[in-house]
């Protein structure tokens, strides 16, 4: 039975340690304010599950599924800014043929003129395209990934209003609602297509050959063609792969709302889903990446914002209040005080080692 | 003597066929094809009028001045997505010093130029000296300063002081001799502080980027940064100032804005960066470094201010289409940039 041999200075080297650690820190603040933070109770009636920590995931349903596309984009040395235009236009298609009765029949209530599965998947196609164009764009064209997902990005809100004639709506359809409010083995809707989006995304990166493909491209692209990677094709999957994600997003994030907005669908999605991915420990600069990471990297986001609502700090400091703990993690992970943090728990081992 | 006169316009050619010349040659081009199908179409109505043209420049100087900034900063391989929360929080504090605390709005805006000028030092040194990426450092720095906007208010604050009234009602009419005397020209057209700031602003930049050697250092960092460390540039303190300088004219931005709208508020300017990335981008500088030009910045704020232009006169496109249209023109620009850097790069190999 070989053990893997535990040393801290390796553990403190890596970046997911210090976001674990941001993560349990917080909530370790918020069980001393309030010890019934972790409260989680049953309600009968509703059938779900109620709680904070219920609450802080199925709130962070949204980012977390955008941000594991991300994670592959970041990998392969690339950002999508993107993909909260691609919510908004997720958003406003699915609520076109919700709606197809304002818009095309005048009969109003007749919600039944379109299939249903043309909602959801219409707007999954759109989205997928979108997201092979911003593939085109990087792979083929060469061109940044930066401002090629720019053009989206300026695009995509236009988009979005030109497909509902810039109109908002809103829709009663109780399928619908059950995406973003329904609930399944009593957990929210929005916290069982998270997991299952996990697991698809892990079983497809880690469980294939796809993600040492991403990580080879990030890495070093024209190596990775002459090991016989077609990287074009590699760098507009993993594009199509964003948008698809965007999509899903888009969808939980209208059936919260029931409605579509085309202005405020995913505003600031793109700097969330980075951030979260940066948290989590993966390089901007492309290369290795990490899943689990990403994931705690959008609780950690997601847990500021309730910490801040929980505690009665007046809301108008989230944003001031998020940046300054996430400043606070990204000096942790910065390179040259993990190398401190590391080169002292390594002398002190060696200290143990020699007494 | 004649070799001597040859091979000085071989490199004045070389000089016109610049690749980073190119792209501004192609944004002059495509503004003039622009402005010509709206002179065709729409002259009747005054699209041709001084007036059109000089407006372009005041309904986008706070973005203008920004750009400039923001043009060094990408010129260095960087990227600095604070600074439309900055020109935001300068208007609040504007806005808050003067209606509620009383202040003379020299003070806060001076105050405000302490702020600015601050946060982008302190980004600069995370960026070189944490080795944090860019993008996270000023986005952390966007969050913080829209925070701090909200925390001062939430809701939009006018600003109503004679001086900033002063400041904003100046103005300098275009005047032609007619009959023995100066009169206004009809439509009335003028000049006000914000043209002047951000046409100053461009021409300081420019002196900046080719005439100093501080712009000199920009240009090659951003070129190879190693290279620039191994000649013995000062790298550090070259990205620590540019971010420093960006945090500048982020808060000139927000007082020519505060100038312009005469009020703060908290979500004003909401995607600004991108505005001002999108303008240096169109006007030629390339996100990798090393490759950019004052002067395709001005034409490239000039043809982002175009469209909206041209959308009003027509009169009944909704205003979305604008965004479509700039998101077309981004994508004509960065396929010509891109056809062009390829180029130059395969002649090179």
């Amino acid at each position: 039975m070989s053990k893997k041999k535990f040393n801290l200075s390796d553990i403190t080297k890596s970046k997911i340690f210090w976001a674990v650690v941001a993560e349990l820190l917080i909530l370790l603040v918020c069980l001393i304010k309030r010890p019934d933070f972790f409260k989680i109770s049953y309600q009968p009636a509703t059938g779900m599950l109620y709680g904070s920590l219920i609450d802080i995931i199925n709130r962070s349903a949204e980012i977390t599924i955008i941000a594991l596309g991300m994670t592959l984009v970041i990998a392969l040395g690339g950002t999508d800014l993107s993909v909260g235009a691609l919510v908004a236009v997720a958003g406003a298609i699915a609520l076109k043929f919700m709606r197809w009765d304002v818009l095309v029949y005048n009969t109003p209530g007749d919600y039944t003129v379109k299939p249903f599965a043309l909602a959801i998947l219409v707007p999954l196609f759109v989205c997928v395209l979108m997201g092979m164009f911003n593939g085109f764009l990087i792979g083929v064209g060469n061109i940044q990934p930066i401002i090629a997902t720019l053009v989206l990005m300026v695009c995509g809100r236009g988009v979005a209003q030109i497909v509902t004639n810039g109109k908002q709506f809103t829709t009663q359809y109780s399928p619908f609602r059950v995406i973003g409010q329904g609930h399944f083995l009593a957990l929210p809707m929005p916290i069982i297509i998270t997991i299952l989006v996990i697991i698809i995304m892990y079983i497809f990166v880690r469980k294939t050959a796809f993600g040492t493909f991403v990580e080879s491209v990030g890495i070093n692209r024209s190596a990775s063609r002459l090991a016989g990677i077609d990287a074009t094709k590699v760098i507009i999957i993993v594009y199509a792969i964003t948008g698809l994600l965007s999509a899903i997003s888009g969808l939980i994030y209208s059936s919260r709302i029931m409605s579509n907005d085309s202005n405020n669908a995913g505003l600031n999605y793109e700097m969330d889903a980075i951030l979260a991915v940066v948290i989590g420990g993966t390089n901007m600069n492309g290369g290795k990446f990490s899943l689990a990471g990403t994931v705690i990297g959008s609780i950690i986001i997601r847990t500021i914002v309730t910490f801040v609502y929980y505690f009665g700090i007046v809301s108008e400091a989230t944003m001031a209040f998020k940046a300054l703990i996430i400043a606070v993690v990204i000096v942790l992970q910065s390179e040259p005080v993990r190398n401190y943090f590391s080169k002292k728990f390594a002398k002190n081992n060696a200290v143990v080692k020699g007494a | 003597m004649a070799n001597k006169s040859s091979s000085k316009r071989q490199t004045f050619w070389n000089k016109v066929f610049n690749p980073s010349f190119i792209m501004v040659y192609a944004a002059i081009l495509i503004f003039l094809i622009i402005y010509a199908f709206g002179a065709i179409m729409y002259g009747k109505v005054g699209f041709t009028t001084l007036r059109t043209f000089i407006n372009m420049f005041l309904d986008n100087s706070y973005y203008g001045i920004s750009a400039v900034g923001m043009t060094m900063v990408l010129i260095t391989g960087g990227i600095d997505l604070s600074v439309a929360a900055v020109a935001s929080l300068t208007g609040m504090i504007i806005a808050y010093g003067t209606g509620v605390l009383g202040i003379h709005p020299a003070i806060c805006i001076l105050f405000s130029f302490v702020v600015g000028i601050g946060l982008g030092l302190l980004m600069g040194a995370t960026i070189h000296y944490l080795n944090v990426p860019p993008f996270i450092t000023t986005l952390t720095g966007m969050f913080l300063a829209r925070g701090v906007c909200s925390l001062i208010s939430r809701e939009s604050l006018t600003i109503s002081h004679p001086w900033i009234d002063a400041l904003a009602g100046w103005k300098i009419y275009f005047k032609h001799y007619v009959d023995g005397e100066w009169v206004k020209v009809k439509p009335i057209a003028f000049i006000n502080l914000n043209f002047i700031l951000f046409i100053a602003m461009i021409l300081i930049g420019f002196f900046i980027l080719q005439r100093t050697r501080f712009g000199r250092n920009i240009y090659a960092i951003g070129g190879n940064e190693q290279s620039a460390k191994l000649m013995g540039l000062p790298v550090g303190r070259t990205k620590v100032l540019v971010y420093g300088f960006n945090g500048f004219c982020s808060v000139l931005a927000g007082v020519a804005y505060a100038l312009y709208v005469k009020s703060g508020w908290n979500l004003s300017l909401q995607g600004g960066e991108l505005e001002a990335i999108s303008s240096a981008v169109i006007g030629g500088t390339l996100l990798t470094g090393g490759v950019g030009n004052m002067l395709g910045t001005l034409v490239g704020v000039l043809l982002k201010s175009v469209i909206p232009t041209l959308i009003t006169f027509n009169g009944n496109l909704l205003s979305w289409w604008g965004k479509i249209a700039t998101g077309i023109l981004l994508l004509i620009f960065i396929s010509i940039q891109t056809f062009i850097t390829n180029y130059t790069t395969r002649k090179k190999i």
